[in-house]
């Protein structure tokens, strides 16, 4: 929780304050507390095993010490240090959102909101007629009518590359071109890996896709095989001025739940489908304004109901 | 800053036809505003201002000095905006400095009021202490911390805000024997006139996208504008100073009625801001 | 309300002080302006996480001297074409037009800028982003003397801050010499008319300089006491520092 620029009245900041000490009392309880180093703090290990430096340590005259603030982790005979608000770290099979900043010869590259940018290769992309072939020249050409610079695709990590750049493939029908909806971007810890990215929230007709890399989605449900037919319907020249706009109801709701994900990222929580949509009902149970849900009476709520949930999870667990 | 994709910009857009932008806000609603004052405890006068992310900061000098041989009855006040480079990382060196200078003149030409120094927002007059000889010179500077749209009103306000918290300190002026001579200054430490606010406008940018104007926009609404006019509107009513930017062209019916929706709104958004302003002002004692 | 400028009696005081100052350093004991010893330090304050939009941030205020840092990055920059295997650290420092007594112009400081890269290349890991750069950004908000100290010490905070690998925490001390005393954290008075000046930034842990630089008339004896007093005053810093990391930590989980 960074500085707060929100102004509360008195009441609200009691109440804050009595919600963030309560949710202090239950992390403390974890051991995490005790291994945070920071940098140059020297790990205690035993000197007797083969102990391996892993990430973020260094060796100072044979003392193991930490290059990174975070807390520390042991795996065996490995000795690391994770830190609490890190950067994106990729691994294969990540569902990542990303935005096209160049088109290069025979690939496109991708900003993810990672030190490099990503590189998704023709060859990993299905082609408009669907049919599997290799790639010619004329395929090369024709990029355009695929991908163009500024649009938001989804697409999932293959592999890396020699320099360390992430390899990207969209085979998948579920992958492709986002439209008709918005791009919000949080930081990559609040993110955790779950077997599910893509989630369709049938109450509301959105489709929620949670990037691992810290980009989130949030816009109209698309039909998975609605997306082949849009590929193959667009004209390379000259932008689509059909009727397509966004329903006002289904826009209502984009936006509420675009506000949920503003809000549990600056408050700081993980962002799982579950935060979401309970934090998008509560706001609707409440009868407050979409755009009020980025105000303090919501915000002082909703750190009040993290905090009644923790004590709930603590008592089921004693 | 990054670009949209045609899909977020036809969302975009169909959010402001249908009076629903991406935040929930309507058109014509404005972002929580959030003020602190006396940031800078240097300064005479400071103000921090936040509208959604958008962060500005702003100080005020009083020093004294001459008054121009054109104007010898009037002090002399000149506002200078820098953009840092932690807002964006093109604000570094020389990139920041055509903003600067854009918001910087746009600023001047609606709190100064017109050659005569009618409708402006400090009494230039009440600046002088002795006519032709002694004035107050008043240094406005601000800082644009974090940027996500719509500058000039963050600015305007955060220099409200600034002046609200402007004390200039009580000088006794002995005039010399003969009327050439300049006269001796003795500067007080402790008692200070504070400035009446309450003819400092506001200023409201009406940023139009397609067929409707939005208030408040975001970088990325700012990013899809055809053309965008700020009104500065006092608490009268009456309007201080208009800019249009943005290329396009626009009927001038379509300015009229612009200017109406600024005036509309600024009665809002003024009365939140003095409310804020003054919440500021009681904490910070 | 703190003092502001008036131009016709500053100048006339200011001389009145200076002559007081050079008077008293030719004696051997006498009070600074603020009560603190010779050896004392300035209480400092210090915090992480003020500017949101950035990697990692850091505000540092050491009496009158406040200064803001934001590092952004690993990121891809523009400038660097060429691959190399290890990463780029690129330092700015801006003073505000508000942040002298003496209405400035704020543009960067090109000297500054490189000072504070010198005195942190060799703390930061470079080989752990290659081909990317790391951007510091310093702002001074005001300038109350010992300024590129502070800088140092709020640039390494903001870059522990950020998660960027570093061999040790970087903290800085700047000694004085007026006379025959050495006066240390001098504040901008006591800098004005200073007959020498050290400034030394070190790693504490790892006992090691990494910025030295000294400008005045001093004999050997003499710097190896300002040196010993500032590795004293910075693993002071330093330990402040980590406590500072430590509390954020708590508090983000």
């Amino acid at each position: 929780m960074r500085d707060l620029h929100l102004s509360l009245n008195q009441t609200q900041r009691v109440r804050l304050q009595a919600a963030l000490d309560q949710l202090e009392s239950y992390a403390a309880s974890t051991a995490a507390a005790a291994a945070s180093v920071t940098v140059a703090d020297s790990i205690p290990v035993n000197h007797e095993d083969n102990i391996l430096k892993g990430h973020g340590t260094s060796d100072l005259d044979g003392q193991v010490v930490a290059t990174l603030c975070g807390v520390v982790e042991r795996v065996n005979k490995l000795v690391y240090v994770r830190a609490l608000r890190s950067r994106y770290k990729p691994e294969v099979g990540d569902i990542i959102v990303g935005r096209v900043i160049e088109i290069a010869p025979k690939r496109w590259r991708l900003e993810i909101n990672f030190s490099q940018d990503a590189v998704l290769m023709l060859s990993s992309m299905n082609l408009p007629d669907g049919i599997q072939r290799r790639r010619t020249a004329v395929d090369e050409l024709n990029m355009r009518s695929i991908f163009v610079e500024n649009d938001v695709i989804c697409a999932e990590v293959r592999g890396f590359q020699h320099d360390g750049s992430l390899q990207l493939q969209a085979r998948s029908q579920k992958y492709g071109k986002l439209e008709k909806g918005q791009l919000l971007t949080v930081p990559p810890y609040l993110v955790k890996r779950r077997k599910q990215h893509f989630h369709h929230l049938d109450q509301y007709n959105v489709d929620l896709i949670v990037g691992c890399n810290g980009f989130v989605w949030v816009g109209e449900h698309v039909e998975t095989s609605e997306k082949e037919s849009t590929l193959l319907s667009d004209k390379p020249s000259g932008k689509q001025e059909t009727d397509n706009s966004v329903p006002l109801e289904t826009r209502r709701h984009i936006c509420r739940i675009a506000n949920a994900v503003r809000l549990l990222s600056v408050i700081g929580l993980t962002l799982t489908v579950e935060s979401v949509t309970e934090t998008v009902e509560a706001s609707l149970r409440s009868n407050i304004e979409i755009n009020e849900m980025l105000g303090s009476e919501f915000y002082v709520q909703t750190v009040e109901r993290e905090a009644q949930r923790r004590a709930s999870m603590v008592r089921k667990r004693s | 800053m990054v670009g949209l994709s045609e899909g977020e910009k036809q969302f975009l857009r169909g959010g402001i036809e249908q009076d629903l932008r991406s935040d929930g806000r309507t058109r014509h609603q404005f972002r929580s505003v959030y003020v602190e004052t006396g940031v800078i405890p240097q300064a005479n006068g400071s103000a921090r201002v936040r509208l959604g992310a958008t962060e500005v900061i702003a100080s005020i000098k009083a020093e004294l000095g001459k008054p121009s041989l054109l104007h010898p009855d009037k002090g002399k006040v000149s506002i200078f905006v820098d953009c840092s480079p932690t807002a964006a990382a093109i604000y570094g060196g020389k990139g920041g400095e055509e903003l600067s200078m854009e918001l910087s003149v746009a600023l001047e030409r609606c709190l100064l009021g017109g050659k005569s120094g009618a409708g402006a927002a400090i009494d230039l007059s009440s600046l002088v202490l002795v006519e032709g000889k002694v004035c107050w010179d008043l240094y406005i500077d601000a800082l644009v911390v974090s940027s996500d749209g719509n500058l000039l009103d963050s600015l305007a306000a955060a220099i409200k805000a600034a002046l609200s918290n402007t004390g200039l300190p009580k000088v006794n002026v002995v005039l010399g024997a003969s009327p050439e001579e300049q006269p001796e200054v003795d500067v007080s430490d402790e008692e200070f006139l504070q400035f009446d606010t309450s003819t400092v406008p506001a200023i409201i940018t009406l940023t139009k996208v397609g067929k409707h104007y939005i208030v408040d926009a975001t970088s990325e609404e700012e990013s899809q504008m055809n053309s965008a006019v700020s009104v500065s509107v006092n608490r009268n009513g009456q309007i201080c100073g208009l800019t249009k930017r943005g290329g396009a062209g626009l009927d001038p019916s379509v300015i009229l009625d612009m200017v109406s929706v600024a005036k509309h709104v600024s009665q809002q958004f003024t009365s939140d801001l003095d409310s804020e302003i003054a919440a500021a002002e009681a904490s910070d004692e | 309300m703190a003092a502001s400028t008036y131009s016709p009696s500053q100048g006339a005081e200011r001389r009145q002080r200076q002559q007081q100052m050079r008077r008293l350093s030719i004696q051997s004991d006498w009070d600074r302006s603020d009560g603190r010893s010779f050896i004392q330090c300035r209480p400092a304050f210090l915090r992480t996480g003020a500017a949101n939009a950035a990697s990692g941030s850091a505000y540092a205020e050491f009496g009158t001297t406040k200064v803001i840092v934001s590092v952004f990055g690993p990121r891809e920059s523009k400038k660097a074409m060429m691959y190399s295997d290890i990463g780029r650290l690129n330092c700015n420092v801006t003073f505000t037009t508000f942040a002298t007594s003496l209405r400035g112009q704020g543009s960067d400081n090109k000297e500054y800028s490189a000072m504070l890269h010198k005195a942190l290349e060799g703390a930061v890991i470079l080989e752990t982003f290659p081909k990317t750069t790391v951007d510091v950004f310093a702002l001074v908000l005001e300038s109350g003397g010992s300024d590129l100290p502070v800088i140092i010490s709020c640039a390494s905070l903001a870059l522990a801050d950020a998660g960027i690998m570093m061999y040790d925490l970087v903290s800085s001390v700047s000694v004085s010499c007026i006379g025959k005393n050495i006066l240390i954290d001098p504040t901008n008075e006591e800098e004005v008319c200073q007959d020498g000046s050290l400034v030394l930034a070190c790693m504490p842990a790892r006992n090691e300089v990494t910025q030295l630089t000294l400008t005045g008339e001093w004999s050997l004896p003499k710097i190896n006491e300002a040196m010993e007093l500032c590795m004293d005053a910075c693993l002071k810093l330093a330990g402040i520092m980590r406590s500072c990391l430590k509390e954020s930590a708590n508090l983000s989980n």
